[in-house]
């Protein structure tokens, strides 16, 4: 299960053309919602204002943090606004989820604490990394090795190093984190239709009580991982994140079931 | 021609991130790909995991054109040999035993003095 992408432009010109109608239709999605519980309406609500998200992440671009995570923690605050909404409001729900968005992404960063602790330049070379692992993954057809890495981004291999570590000192709060409260759902457990791999895990699931604290696509990750032995490029093409950031992800859940099984 | 590399490091989490480092400029020598050098961090970090946080733990890098072979420990045998069962194991239980049969290409327990035992990791290059 992914954070939903979308063709920004494509929504952004026909939002931009008729702003009007396109409150309009908000207005319609939102009831559909809403009054009939149409996840549908809900799931096209999520499509049309991911270029919203786009545009309020890129703001926050360049402060250590690849742009795809704060995009993804961002889609959690527009979700968060969709099912928080009420329609007696007047106001537009683009108007309304920007705080939601751009409060989301601030308790991110906040939450990580990088810019007290981590020197600036070795943000900036974690949050590039990704691309360039991504980039010569496809270039190679492999995993590129640290050398490799390093001459992409014109460091030396020991920054490289560094960097990666930096990376994996924090953990992808709202991503891997559990609900925030006891009636709300983790929100990327709800977004996109109904994937029976994900019904597979949640059976197995059942048998492991410690996976249950982990959110349906890390338990897939995990699954993927050591069920079916796929490296982690293969995982990261699946379910559309990084490697770096699929990386994060199984130390960060590897270390939630132990802390589960100990209680 | 074998290079070796020894560490004592403390078990307190707050060093777990100089191993992974250390680990990393060790596999980075050998050339290992990124995900190589993640797979190798990531089952050393869940082996000490198992170990406690109190005291210490020696860790010991051979390093050759092939890959790393690493040793870690001596390590309280009831802890770890709890971790590394598998016969008790459901289906979709996921063990120290799968994880590092996932991340490293073999694996194996040696026993060391006073009845702890010291587990061998093999991480060889190109393979991942």
């Amino acid at each position: 299960m992914n954070v939903p992408r979308v063709n920004s432009a494509g929504m952004d010109a026909r939002r931009a053309s008729n702003p009007e109608r396109a409150r309009e239709e908000d207005r319609a999605l939102l009831r559909r919602y809403h009054e009939s519980g149409d996840t549908h309406a809900r799931e096209e609500l999520i499509q049309r204002h991911l270029p919203l998200v786009r545009s309020l992440a890129r703001r926050y671009a360049g402060r250590g943090e690849a742009l795809e995570d704060i995009e993804q923690v961002g889609a959690i605050g527009l979700i968060k606004a969709i099912d928080r909404f009420e329609l007696e409001r007047e106001v537009s729900l683009a108007t309304y989820a920007t705080p939601n968005v751009v409060g989301e992404i601030k308790r991110h960063f906040r939450d990580k604490g990088w810019s007290i602790r981590v020197p600036r330049a070795l943000q900036e070379l974690n949050a590039s990394m990704s691309g360039a692992i991504e980039r010569l993954t496809g270039r190679l057809g492999r995993s590129p090795s640290i050398a490799e890495i390093a001459e992409e981004l014109k460091t030396t291999p020991e920054e490289v190093l560094e960097a990666m570590e930096v990376g994996s000192a924090y953990s992808t709060v709202s991503l891997s984190s559990g609900p925030s409260g006891d009636e709300e759902l983790d929100p990327l457990e709800t977004i996109g239709g109904e994937d029976a791999e994900f019904e597979r895990s949640e059976d197995r699931a059942a048998l492991e009580p410690a996976l249950e604290r982990l959110a349906p696509r890390e338990r897939e990750i995990l699954r993927m991982r050591f069920e079916e032995g796929l490296p982690q490029t293969q995982i990261a093409q699946r379910v559309g994140l990084s490697q770096m950031h699929v990386s994060r992800l199984i130390r960060k859940s590897l270390s939630v079931m132990r802390e589960e099984l100990l209680r | 021609m074998r290079e070796r590399i020894d560490l004592v490091a403390p078990l307190s989490g707050d060093f777990q991130a100089v191993v992974r480092l250390i680990i990393g400029g060790i596999a980075e020598r050998v050339d290992f790909a990124f995900e190589e050098i993640d797979d190798l961090q990531l089952a050393v970090e869940r082996l000490l995991a198992e170990a406690g946080t109190v005291g210490s733990v020696r860790l010991s890098f051979e390093v050759g054109p092939d890959g790393i072979r690493t040793r870690v420990g001596p390590l309280s045998e009831h802890k770890v040999a709890e971790a590394l069962r598998d016969g008790n194991a459901q289906p979709g239980e996921l063990t120290l035993r799968r994880i590092l049969q996932t991340v490293v290409d073999s694996f194996g327990v040696d026993e060391a003095d006073d009845g702890r035992i010291v587990v061998r990791l093999e991480k060889i290059k190109g393979i991942a």
